[in-house]
């Protein structure tokens, strides 16, 4: 019906596709009627965006799971409610939300076979039959499983059985959102390269959210529009990628983005503007006029960090420890007393065996109380 | 090294098969001999060591008022009493297994485990000890000697195993395919229906085996609660029994009773060898 709709008012069908979901003040306890419950998800509120990528990021355990079970209905929050297109959800069952989710090691009807896999979810709703065709055809295509369509689901490996499921995801085109729980442990390195562009390709053609559970950074931020990092149960920063980088709202987030860590130094204020670390003014970009002799932390990306060229202030001077060549850039580590500093730098650039001038940007500074951004 | 394993292999294999074939031989020559045959000594092979006779065979199906015993009613009472009792037990036991693997319940400090215990329990206790008051039980609802209590009394019996073999089953069947059905779209009944039941199937041939074997080779219950009415096989073989031991009788009766069995082994085996039961799970 969709797709008729789709040849004459393209549009139209947009609008249809259009699923917004908003998670209001939710939070997710396993032990309510324990005096004292622990929070498996502290209340937090959200809004995904229609037919963009979210990737949620952050150690096991930290609750990722529960959100995207909370948000396909598996699970029911404690508190808080689910909008999808600002219409109340949270109530609702699983198999009435238009949700589909991948989990993370593969889940097929071993009794069928992989065209009755893949249109499973559209025959429980009673699709027509040259619908289904259609839709499980096009589907297979997009994920080279037509060879296979014919034979049982239970004879095939690990990885194509992944597929199956994703696949199971992706057939129905009017879903709110593809919940995606670390689909691709099981796929060896190449195909989940292969398979990360394909998702992406599909989001774009379709306009499908998608949501991605992983502990790996790379994948999220080389997958996703936007990245939701969590830990202990927390939901600690949202934003782009460029976003989280560059500006980590905890030290959490510094030290768990990016590769090396974010460079933190343990400093005091000693102006409006300047900590001093070993005994170097370092400027920054932060209004620091009330932190006065309190505890706080410098950190910087050691990709912003640089041998000093014609630079006259922000400069550590520091002692080589090592250079290590990693194919498409240098990694410099400097001692600077007990202090460890990290640098990226470009292949080219030649370092000296012994001392050497750092530049410190003071725009890239990130200042941290308590290990939250000021 | 090699040859010295084949050679251990095929011997081992031969001496398991002689040694659980040789009783249904030594049965079979036995059911066509008469008095004189089975007590002239160790005889195998007709016609040369013997000469055959039907008599064994015809005994069972004549009527005790032409002296014989006539096994066909209690056999196909059997049958249905086993039958009945293994396919309810089998539902029955499927449904609370999933539901026990499944969801949470909790009734003071009784928990899922302590409920599975309890159908396991049922199967703890001598059958001694239950055979009074399901004496009294059947007696007081008119279901003495009668097959329906039989089969009330066999539910009890069966539905355990069902439970313990099926609890066991589901729990290893992944619980994500409960949710990935419900994803789909499915309702909870479908979910059970449509995904989780099929992948099922090897854990519902083991628990119906168990059940009709269980059911089939009881003698104890089916001799206590019934008298005249009804009789099932079990009673009926023991009955054959008299002062001079009618081996021939008694071997065919046997190898009528085992029959069914054999009959099941042999088309689980044909399934089992299909592939059809390995690999289900993950």
């Amino acid at each position: 019906m969709h797709l008729m709709k789709m040849e004459f008012y393209p549009l139209l069908l947009l609008e249809v596709l259009m699923s917004k979901i908003d998670l209001n003040n939710i939070s997710h306890t396993y032990n309510p009627n324990d005096p004292e419950p622990t929070y498996a998800l502290n209340p937090f509120s959200m809004t995904w965006k229609n037919g963009k990528r979210y990737a949620i990021l952050g150690p096991s355990g930290c609750g990722k799971t529960t959100m995207l079970n909370i948000v396909s209905g598996l699970v029911r929050p404690s508190a808080g409610s689910i909008l999808f297109d600002d219409k109340d959800v949270t109530d609702l069952k699983t198999e009435d939300r238009n949700i589909a989710q991948v989990f993370q090691f593969p889940v097929i009807y071993n009794t069928m076979t992989v065209f009755e896999n893949l249109a499973f979810p559209l025959l429980c709703r009673d699709f027509e039959k040259e619908k289904i065709n259609e839709r499980v055809n096009s589907v297979a295509e997009t994920l080279n499983l037509q060879s296979f369509l014919k034979s049982p689901a239970r004879k095939l490996t690990a990885d194509q059985k992944q597929l199956i499921s994703l696949g199971r995801g992706l057939v129905r085109e009017d879903v709110a959102a593809v919940l995606m729980d670390e689909p691709l442990t099981v796929i060896d390195p190449d195909l989940k390269f292969r398979l990360r562009r394909k998702l992406k390709e599909i989001n774009e053609e379709f306009k499908t959210t998608l949501v991605y559970v992983t502990h790996d950074q790379n994948e999220a931020m080389t997958f996703a529009d936007n990245i939701i990092v969590m830990s202990d149960g927390e939901v600690v920063q949202a934003g782009t990628p460029k976003e989280l980088f560059e500006r980590p709202n905890t030290t959490f987030v510094g030290y768990f983005i990016g590769s090396p860590a974010m460079n933190l130094f343990e400093t005091e204020a000693s102006s409006n503007d300047c900590v001093k670390i070993n005994g170097t003014l370092i400027k920054t970009n932060t209004n620091l006029s009330k932190l006065k002799n309190k505890k706080i932390k410098l950190g910087i990306r050691s990709e912003f960090i640089n041998l000093a060229e014609d630079q006259k202030d922000n400069l550590l001077s520091v002692e080589v420890d090592k250079v290590e060549d990693l194919g498409n850039y240098k990694l410099l580590t400097a001692k600077m007393g007990e202090l460890t500093i990290k640098s990226k730098i470009t292949r080219e650039t030649e370092v000296p065996s012994s001392d050497v001038k750092l530049h410190i940007p003071a725009d890239k500074c990130c200042v941290y109380e308590n290990e939250i951004l000021i | 090294m090699g040859k010295l394993y084949k050679f251990l292999k095929y011997f081992f294999i031969t001496f398991w098969a002689v040694f659980v074939v040789a009783p249904f031989l030594w049965a079979l020559t036995t059911s066509f001999k008469d008095f004189n045959s089975v007590n002239g000594g160790a005889t195998y092979i007709p016609w040369v060591d013997f000469e055959p006779k039907l008599e064994g065979w015809r005994v069972l199906i004549k009527s005790p008022a032409n002296g014989g015993v006539d096994i066909i009613e209690p056999y196909f009472n059997s049958l249905f009493v086993t039958c009945t009792a293994s396919l309810i037990s089998i539902v029955l036991g499927t449904l609370s297994a999933y539901a026990l693997s499944r969801f949470t319940f909790k009734a003071g400090f009784v928990k899922n485990n302590d409920i599975t215990f309890f159908f396991i329990s049922q199967r703890i206790m001598p059958p001694i000890v239950l055979s009074i008051p399901f004496f009294l039980f059947l007696g007081a609802i008119n279901l003495l000697d009668s097959l329906i209590g039989l089969i009330v009394v066999y539910i009890v019996l069966l539905m355990p195993i069902a439970v313990w073999i099926m609890v066991d089953f589901f729990n290893k069947v992944p619980r994500e395919i409960d949710e990935t059905a419900l994803i789909d779209g499915c309702n909870p009944y479908q979910a059970f229906f449509k995904v989780v039941l099929p992948n099922s199937i090897p854990g519902l041939i083991v628990a119906g085996m168990f059940c009709i074997i269980f059911g089939w080779i009881d003698f104890f219950f089916a001799f206590i609660l019934t008298f005249t009415e009804v009789q099932l096989l079990p009673v009926k073989i023991v009955a054959l029994n008299s002062s001079i031991t009618p081996w021939w009788s008694l071997s065919a009766s046997a190898l009528v009773s085992v029959a069914p069995l054999i009959i099941v082994a042999f088309i689980v085996e044909r399934y089992l060898s299909k592939g059809n039961l390995s690999g289900a799970i993950k």
